[in-house]
């Protein structure tokens, strides 16, 4: 796919990082040794819920390992999630806790010279613990006389007091939805669930803490956001900003499990200021798992319809089970609002929102944020309702969705703009050709062992958090452009790459605009000292957001070369284009039309630096008012064995919206992952615990926690990609996001696809080979009897 | 304190001789001992393939096997898999040009699993190669592209 308008933007290009990653010289926060670098472990509870009523460090420290304990730590209440605002940010957790809610939590940690040392230092140590009664389940959480994870958090700076361990409720209410359902020809509702899915991102989470002579610090820490993870530590441990450099290093894999400062950055730091030496801090997979999961969910959905198929009402409540410690679910719960209410229009809709705390690992932000659940109720009930009219699945939601023109508000009430740019019929009916739509059959007319179905699932994503007016959610970027001597072009951000190219694009935004050759283009190394804030590299917001912050910059950038450029070929700056010379590996400015009126960009900054002109550099902080849906398609054909309930997904169609695609091997890529993930979540991904020890019924052990293996996916044949032809208004080229798209609406098409196998609507995913049996034999059970 | 062995290794074509402790995991004694930290540690416990070198041309998981027991083995790891010029294998090239590495913390283990099967199927099918690295996960790409990417050097 190339795009006649653009230089290298929508071409297929290799992305820069590539070179590092296919040799083994990218470096991960793990692969950082410094001098005399101590390595940490943390003595981690055993116990769903306890009181810590003694500590004795004596014999660790007889062994020669620095050891802090919660008396060592500051005592300050925080939130490991910094995108909010503060008035709107739940604080309920410490550095190293009192009280610990869940097994794995981290109480007391170590460092000594080696890692062997280390791990007898805590052996050495010996801790007390009250255990206290654990709840698991967010419902009898809510009970009266139910265990008490927390009496009281702050929010902001107001004291907030818990009861039932309720951590926060969220309402949202347009029109009347039960005057909406008396006006309906047919209303359905069912219930929903999803599982605590691990994020499983290949790296666990490592942090590296120099001390520095100064008082200050310098971390390398697995993060989505270093400007946040200095804000915070430097509010923790009371440090000037100006003495925090936290350095930007390549994630392992995120997938939302590192928006959060995680909870090893401050106890490795803890561990640094006061052993005065570097100390390293790697969690194993056990602990990583225990370190945080996705947020689950339990929906209620009812649904009021016309018999022509509209929607007239909307009801959807649900409870979250958050896990021990809130990281944020009041946003999480206004996004499940927006992601239900931005789906189908609602003339008249309700939202409810409980999150509940339980004694069991935090749940955060996991791809989607909410959405993939939400998604799966939404779309398993199009189906229903399409059923139940006879009519066709796809054309109930053409009939919906909220597309162009319309007022959307993904990311919760507070933002809400309007749609600009949709491929959302494109995709239905392209994809529907692609798949054989038309012969897939009915449910009724499939016999035999395996049986196989083809369902659809649409949704989308916002591209980050923007909105015209200030929201609850910060959003803004910040970049610097600067042209080098040699006509070669830096890019400064504190944008990160999870993966899926995010860099990379924004390299090419760069060098399009400026007119030059890719290859001249280079993303700096950043840290947070050297970089203005940007708020969080999540939300699908790198490309929109990130991007278009690098866009102006370099936009501004050009404004400096025309100039300089006038006045050496004494042209009209107004008049000067740039455009890149491949025969000369550089960027020329020229005047169109005129041949005399040339001259390299490298020729510019050069004359620019002999003569005192001054740089040619921009820097711009960016905030985008818009969050445009990046909307996605997804049909999935799986194949159910009745015998032994298992599913296999054979063959699958995905599609985004994407608006104008900047890398379209990496957005394809996206697509495929995020099918995987999606695939994951609907079939197979959940981390269950033990009701008598609150244990991981996993053990932390990725093989029995299970995610699926190249063994497990469609052929190469059996998977199509493709992108909707779009172009948003207010994307930098065009562009939207594609991200946590890619796995919004998979869940869905799944369950749908599996009706359509067995015509059996199963509700309550990971859909495991267990439930799916089950349900065979009742729905065998009522057929005998005759319904 | 336990006594320490010196092994000796041809690791990348190069000969070396560290001094491990008899507990010492080979995944250790290859990022801390050698500096070569492109083997990465993934789950310490032989369950994704992440930390997989070639010992004598056939892939082991260094979380799992002790340096000693590798004593006068030669080593491959993702360090020396483009040629001492630095021109890449063209598995390395494969890999960019599909667009198989996303985050690229399977990459490594990933490309070492796809040079071993090369050697023994120099054109193996979708589902051979799909077979070959079952034991390799990656959670960014759904493995599309990665199979794509060694399908793609098949003679």
């Amino acid at each position: 796919m190339n795009d006649d308008r653009f230089d290298v933007i929508g071409r297929v290009t290799r992305r820069q990082d590539g070179h590092a990653m296919v040799t083994g010289r990218q470096l991960y926060s793990s692969d950082i040794s410094l001098p005399n670098m101590l390595q940490a472990r943390v003595l981690r509870s055993p116990y769903p819920h306890a009181r810590i009523a003694a500590i004795d460090t004596s014999e660790a420290e007889r062994l020669g390992a620095v050891c802090i304990t919660p008396e060592d730590v500051p005592r300050v209440k925080y939130n490991e999630r910094q995108v909010s605002v503060p008035a709107k940010t739940y604080r309920d957790r410490t550095v190293l806790p009192d009280k610990v809610r869940h097994v794995g939590q981290g109480v007391v940690a170590v460092a000594a010279r080696t890692e062997a040392l280390a791990d007898r230092a805590l052996d050495a140590l010996d801790v007390e613990f009250e255990s206290l009664p654990a709840v698991f389940d967010p419902h009898e959480a809510m009970r009266d006389g139910a265990p008490q994870l927390h009496d009281a958090v702050l929010l902001g700076e107001t004291v907030l007091p818990i009861e039932r361990n309720i951590a926060c409720y969220r309402e949202a209410v347009e029109g009347d939805v039960a005057r909406g359902l008396e006006e309906a020809d047919l209303v359905v509702e069912n219930e929903f669930t999803t599982g605590r899915a691990y994020h499983g991102q290949l790296e666990s989470k490592a942090v590296v803490c120099r001390p520095e002579a100064d008082g200050g610090i310098t971390v390398w820490a697995t993060a989505q956001s270093i400007h946040n993870t200095r804000q915070l530590l430097g509010s923790l441990f009371d440090i000037p900003l100006s003495k925090i450099n936290v350095q930007r290093v390549p994630i392992g894999g995120s997938f939302g499990s590192s928006i959060q400062m995680n909870s090893s950055v401050a106890v490795c730091v803890a561990l640094a200021l006061k052993a005065q030496k570097s100390v390293k801090l790697v969690l194993t997979r056990e602990e990583d798992m225990y370190d945080h999961c996705k947020y689950p969910s339990n929906i209620h959905l009812t649904y009021g319809v016309k018999r022509d198929g509209t929607l007239t009402a909307g009801y959807l409540k649900t409870v979250v089970d958050i896990g021990g410690h809130n990281i944020q679910a009041y946003p999480l719960l206004g996004c499940m609002a927006g992601w239900f209410v931005s789906l189908y229009r609602l003339p008249h809709l309700k939202f409810e929102g409980t999150a509940v705390y339980t004694n069991k690992a935090p749940a955060c932000a996991m791809q989607g944020y909410g959405n993939p659940q939400v998604t799966f109720a939404v779309e398993s009930m199009m189906d229903t309702i399409a059923e139940e009219l006879d009519i066709d699945p796809i054309d109930v939601r053409l009939k919906n969705y909220v597309g162009l023109g319309e007022t959307f508000w993904g990311q919760g009430p507070t933002v809400r703009s309007v749609i600009r740019s949709c491929g959302v019929e494109e995709m239905l009916l392209k994809g529907k050709a692609m798949v054989g739509w038309e012969g897939r059959g009915s449910s009724t007319s499939k016999t035999g062992r395996f049986r196989r179905g083809i369902g659809v699932g649409r949704g989308f994503h916002t591209s980050g958090t923007g909105a015209p007016t200030p929201g609850e959610v910060i959003d803004y970027s910040t970049a610097m452009v600067k042209i080098n001597e040699d006509g070669s072009v830096d890019c400064l951000t504190a944008l990160m790459c999870h993966g899926g190219g995010t860099l990379d694009a924004g390299a090419k935004m760069v060098a399009e605009e400026l007119g030059v050759p890719l290859d001249r283009v280079g993303i700096s190394p950043s840290n947070t000292r050297s970089t203005g804030y940007d708020v969080c590299t999540h939300a699908t917001r790198g490309v929109y957001c990130g991007g278009a912050s690098l866009l102006r910059a370099a936009q501004d950038v050009k404004k400096i070369l025309f100039d300089f450029a006038s006045r050496i070929i004494d042209v009209n700056p107004d008049a000067l284009k740039v455009r890149p010379d491949t025969s000369r590996g550089q960027g020329v400015v020229c005047l169109p039309g005129a041949p005399a009126k040339r001259i390299t960009v490298a020729e510019v900054a050069k004359t620019a630096q002999i003569k005192g002109w001054g740089s040619i550099i921009a820097v711009v902080s960016h905030r985008q008012v818009n969050c445009p849906p990046c909307f996605v398609v997804n049909f999935v054909e799986v194949e159910v064995d009745t015998a032994t309930g298992q599913i296999r997904p054979m063959r699958a169609v995905a599609a985004v919206d994407a608006g104008t695609v900047i890398n379209p091997d990496l957005a394809a890529g996206q697509l495929e992952g995020g099918l995987c993930r999606g695939i994951g979540l609907a079939l197979l991904e959940d981390t269950t615990y033990k009701p008598d020890t609150g244990e991981l019924t996993c053990g932390g052990y990725l093989t029995d926690y299970k995610v699926y293996t190249a063994q497990d996916m469609p052929s190469l044949e059996d998977l199509s990609t493709f992108f909707a032809d779009t172009y948003e208004p207010s994307g930098p080229f065009g562009a939207k996001g594609v991200g946590e798209a890619a796995n919004n609406a998979t869940a869905g098409a799944v369950a749908n696809a599996i009706y359509n196998a067995v015509g059996i609507r199963l509700t309550e995913a990971p859909i495991t080979p267990e439930r799916v049996l089950s349900a065979l034999t009742r729905d065998a059970e009522q057929l005998q009897q005759g319904r | 304190m336990m006594t320490k062995r010196r092994v000796t290794l041809t690791v990348n074509g190069e000969h070396v001789e560290p001094l491990v402790e008899a507990n010492a995991l080979l995944v250790n004694v290859l990022r801390e001992e050698l500096q070569l930290t492109g083997t990465k540690y993934c789950c310490g416990t032989g369950q994704c393939g992440g930390c997989t070198v070639l010992v004598n041309g056939e892939p082991i998981l260094s979380c799992l096997t002790l340096a000693v027991a590798v004593d006068g083995a030669d080593i491959l790891t993702i360090e020396g898999v483009a040629k001492p010029d630095g021109s890449l294998d063209p598995i390395q090239e494969a890999f960019l040009d599909h667009g198989a590495v996303q985050c690229g913390f399977c990459t490594p283990g990933m490309i070492l699993m796809a040079k071993d099967l090369l050697a023994h199927d120099p054109s193996p099918s979708e589902e051979r190669i799909r077979e070959h690295l079952r034991g390799n996960l990656c959670r960014c790409t759904g493995y599309h592209r990665i199979v794509k990417a060694i399908g793609s050097c098949g003679q």
